[in-house]
């Protein structure tokens, strides 16, 4: 079921309301190690579908080798490269062959880490404004490489606030006339919606996409599937244009990040379309000029905790989601206690009659 | 000193670096040592300290019976037990009670390199399989311990591999496997080409295999079809005031295409001599925090051939 936050992180574990006590303490949450988390039984994007052909390709989730090719035209994924000379056994992540389970959809590979006899579609992340087939065109689509864990990199995406400043010239600066952020989540999920009214017009929609007026609303949703570390960032704005994307965090190390990018700007204007997903090029550098350095400084606990503010809240529980579900696998559960591939049009509000396929 | 109580065997020396012509002077931490070869044209170290009035005998020089004689007095040392074998002024009265001797400690030479172990009663190493052609050393201003984190946070403030460019991309993380410390490194050729940040594949990689105890690092340069285009091995050793001595061996191995056969021109690999500190500084502590964090682990586990007081090194007595 879906839990509804929108208070301070402060009150989260003092109050018995509708949310359940969360079995990680609020010391946890402001002290945590992201960098000792490893998540398992979960299918993460290793690929965008024409990056895979006849010869195999290098991927690693967890510094566990993944080298993924096409036979007859279906993409697999084995543990070893067929001209690697074997040094090492067999990981307990694959069949009898050595295989990984693989799957094609929304125009992405995904490889499955965990107990291949898990391996199910059901547990797939929905990404209802992706065509399911994929065949999007390849300037919608990146890879982007960020040198921290994917969690520090997620924890960056949920808390909005930091583009105003960060990427101010990309999506504009913190001027608005009221900011408000309410957080929904289960035990596989955490959706962040962001409310503003008259902000800041966007510089590259004022340039790219004739927004003449000096503030726009906007709703942005940022909606983070926990185990595969895949995350939906969705951006309405108005006057302006919809702007889904699907920004992966495929830890390929635990500090080592890697993102197969898609940005459907299907419904844009033709400058704004092409121009928006190269915008990825820049933002995301700008996010790894704080995230690198920032990564190893999780890499251990450390005495003192961390602030928060208010806007905040949806990063302390998205610390915290992560915390329970590794305490849950550590423990040696692995089920899906909820299900990430039910369509999540509704939760993130998307404008489906833009998004049909 | 390994878990067992064994002290390491540490490359003090290229076998090309050490001759019967004059002493080499090494250290081993705060442990001077001198090398050189004997009659036989057999490695021989001792501490590098006459026992008579603590000249360094790496001053002095090497007899024609193989024998090193302190630059000070002339007192003369036998390579292979340290003891004294002659004072030039005794005349004929040259026999010496046993304590009349220099430390000498166990030595052994394979692969090119010398290697030297503080325990004089150490069993012999297991021997170094072939002897790679090209090989340097550099000595740096940087403990040893500051090195081989840098190693494994940015190698190219140490390292030199022709037309290869480093990117802060990891295929895997370290790891503990054998008993060695793991780590592969994402690589790019030199050259105009999509930056590393926005690249999906990387043509190269190179794999460190790293001695916890030592910090001996095997370093194999592979293409994505796992041919190795270069091996090299690198040694650093603590020595003395801080500095950090390297020695390193390499051979170029079977690679074809442009990049491959510029590998094989020259001398492809290099330690640098210097490094940028101000690069150095501003270089982030990530893998090497996972160098830490397993050498630990390995000082306490059961690992055979894990080490304990991995980071202590040798105090001159």
């Amino acid at each position: 079921m879906l839990d509804i936050l929108s208070r301070p992180q402060d009150q989260i574990d003092l109050q018995h309301g509708a949310a359940p006590k969360p079995a990680t303490s609020l010391n946890a949450v402001n002290n945590w190690v992201p960098h000792d988390i490893v998540m398992r039984d979960s299918w993460f994007p290793i690929a965008h579908s024409y990056g895979i052909g006849k010869t195999p390709v290098r991927r690693a989730i967890y510094s566990q080798p993944y080298f993924v090719w096409r036979e007859g035209g279906k993409a697999v994924a084995a543990e070893f490269h067929p001209a690697e000379a074997r040094m090492r056994e067999k990981s307990i992540y694959t069949d009898a062959a050595g295989r990984y389970p693989v799957m094609e959809h929304y125009g992405v590979v995904w490889g499955w880490f965990g107990n291949p006899q898990a391996a199910d579609p059901a547990h797939l992340p929905s990404l209802p404004f992706l065509p399911p087939q994929g065949g999007l065109p390849k300037y919608m689509t990146a890879t982007q490489r960020f040198d921290c864990s994917a969690p520090i990199s997620l924890e960056n995406l949920i808390d909005l606030t930091h583009a105003d400043f960060l990427h101010a010239d990309v999506v504009g600066d913190e001027r608005s006339d009221s900011e408000t952020i309410e957080t929904f989540y289960d035990s596989e999920t955490i959706t962040m919606v962001r409310t503003l009214v008259n902000k800041s017009v966007a510089p590259i929609m004022k340039f790219f996409s004739g927004i003449r007026q000096p503030t726009q609303n906007v709703r942005q949703v940022i909606r983070i599937y926990l185990r595969s570390h895949c995350a939906i960032a969705y951006g309405r704005f108005e006057p302006g244009d919809d702007v889904p994307l699907f920004h992966p965090c495929t830890p390929e190390t635990r500090d080592r990040t890697r993102m197969e990018m898609v940005m459907n700007t299907s419904n844009a204007g033709l400058l704004f379309r092409h121009i928006m997903p190269m915008a990825g090029y820049k933002v995301s550098r700008q996010d790894s000029s704080m995230t690198s350095p920032q990564s190893p400084r999780y890499m251990r606990p450390t005495a003192r905790k961390d602030l928060h503010s208010r806007f905040d809240a949806p990063g302390q529980r998205y610390r915290l989601l992560m915390q329970d579900l590794a305490a849950r696998q550590a423990g040696g559960d692995f089920a899906y206690r909820d299900n990430v591939s039910e369509d999540c049009s509704d939760i993130i509000g998307l404008r489906k009659e833009l998004f049909r396929f | 000193m390994t878990e067992s109580g064994l002290q390491p065997w540490w490359i003090v020396a290229r076998s090309e670096e050490v001759t019967s012509r004059e002493p080499l002077s090494v250290d081993i931490g705060a442990q001077p040592l001198v090398l050189w070869r004997d009659a036989e044209g057999i490695a021989r170290a001792l501490e590098d300290r006459c026992p008579h009035r603590r000249a360094p005998l790496s001053l002095g020089c090497i007899r024609d019976d193989g024998w090193i004689q302190c630059g000070y007095h002339g007192w003369s040392y036998d390579g292979a037990t340290g003891r004294l074998k002659q004072i030039p002024n005794m005349k004929g009265e040259q026999r010496f009670p046993p304590v009349y001797k220099a430390q000498a400690f166990a030595i052994a030479e394979s692969g090119g390199f010398v290697r030297v172990c503080l325990d004089p009663a150490a069993a012999a190493p297991a021997p170094e399989v072939s002897t790679m052609a090209l090989s340097g050393t550099a000595h740096v201003a940087i403990e040893q311990a500051a090195w081989i984190a840098a190693l494994y946070d940015d190698p190219a403030l140490l390292i030199d591999i022709r037309g290869v460019r480093f990117t802060p991309y990891l295929m895997s993380e370290l790891r503990e496997e054998g008993g060695l410390l793991v780590m592969e490194r994402s690589c790019q050729w030199a050259g105009l080409h999509w930056p590393a940040p926005f690249s999906a594949d990387f043509p190269i990689t190179v794999l460190t295999r790293s001695d916890p105890a030592t910090g001996r690092t095997e370093l194999p340069l592979r293409d994505d079809q796992f041919t190795t285009l270069l091996t090299a091995v690198i040694a650093p050793v603590p020595a003395a005031r801080g500095v950090t001595a390297v020695r390193w061996r390499a051979e170029v191995g079977r690679g074809s295409g442009l990049h491959g056969r510029l590998l094989g021109l020259g001398t492809p690999f290099a330690v640098r001599e210097a490094i940028d500190a101000a690069a150095l500084r501003r270089s982030k502590p990530s893998a090497s925090t996972h160098y830490d964090d397993l050498r630990a682990r390995l000082a306490t586990s059961s690992t055979p051939g894990a080490t304990a007081e991995l980071s202590r090194t040798p105090v001159a007595a």
